[in-house]
């Protein structure tokens, strides 16, 4: 029995950032201008929080198979900004009931999102 | 009236619009650009882009917004995978709005629909909003 999904990891460069900014229409300067960022009370460029989703989906279906797509229920909070030279790690556990605890977690192994995570799965693709 | 949406101007229950976006190559190709191949499977890509074209839904309806907006939660519900070529149409609605601890709160009800409406998602996005 499966208890644990499979770590995925993900170097977060500016690169990567203006590439998911293409990916979602999100050109907002907090994420791809380092000049407009440093002004903020960020201080520096954030990637998309919907990036550590991305990250999330390969975590899980690399576990469960593709088969799993029927229909997921995903409830993630953002617990933390996601800062650009930083390295994302996804994963997650079985919960009693067959849910799934899911994060993200930095470099410093501090969480970036939580959240669960429900799949039933489904025996045909799209 | 201001220049950008104001956390006064949502209305829960209002329907804030509609957009459709077909899902191309270049968002495939932007995908594997960051994560890889997909020799291993297609899910992972296409519950990913299902969220890119609900953020893009959202990103094209609600506007013009605020500087500063922080996404606090996300509730995404995936249906079905999109199909690449596939039209998809996102409807916004405001499900929602509150004050918690001097923060404005704004939940954005977003439902994805691909060909002859076949259901893809439905998502809540929560937001902090700036102003």
């Amino acid at each position: 029995m499966i208890t644990s999904l499979h770590p995925v990891a993900l170097a977060v460069t500016m690169d990567v950032i203006r590439t998911y900014a293409v990916l979602t229409d999100d050109f907002n300067p907090i994420h791809v201008d380092p000049a407009f960022a440093a002004t903020t009370p960020m201080g520096g460029c954030i990637a998309h929080g919907t990036l550590s989703i991305a990250l999330l989906w390969q975590s899980l279906f690399r576990t469960l198979g593709d088969n799993a797509a029927g229909r997921v229920d995903l409830d993630v909070r953002f617990v933390k900004p996601v800062y650009a030279g930083d390295t994302l790690h996804a994963g997650g556990e079985l919960l009693p009931g067959g849910s799934w605890a899911v994060w993200v977690r930095g470099g410093d192994a501090m969480d970036r999102i939580t959240g669960t995570a429900r799949l039933a799965p489904s025996k045909e693709l799209a | 009236m201001s220049a950008v949406l104001l956390w006064h101007d949502f209305q829960p229950g209002q329907s804030l619009g509609e957009i459709t976006q077909v899902f191309d190559t270049e968002h495939s190709a932007a995908w594997q650009q960051i994560f890889g191949s997909t020799v291993d499977g297609k899910a992972a890509e296409g519950a990913s882009i299902a969220v890119a074209m609900m953020m893009r839904g959202y990103l094209g309806v609600v506007t013009p917004r605020p500087p500063g907006n922080v996404h606090a939660r996300q509730r995404f519900t995936l249906h079905a995978l999109p199909a690449q070529g596939e039209a998809i149409r996102t409807e916004v609605s405001c499900a929602g709005k509150e004050i918690k601890r001097e923060r404005r709160y704004v939940d954005l009800q977003v439902r994805g629909t691909g060909t002859d409406g076949r259901p893809l998602y439905d998502g809540v996005l929560s937001l902090i909003w700036a102003a």
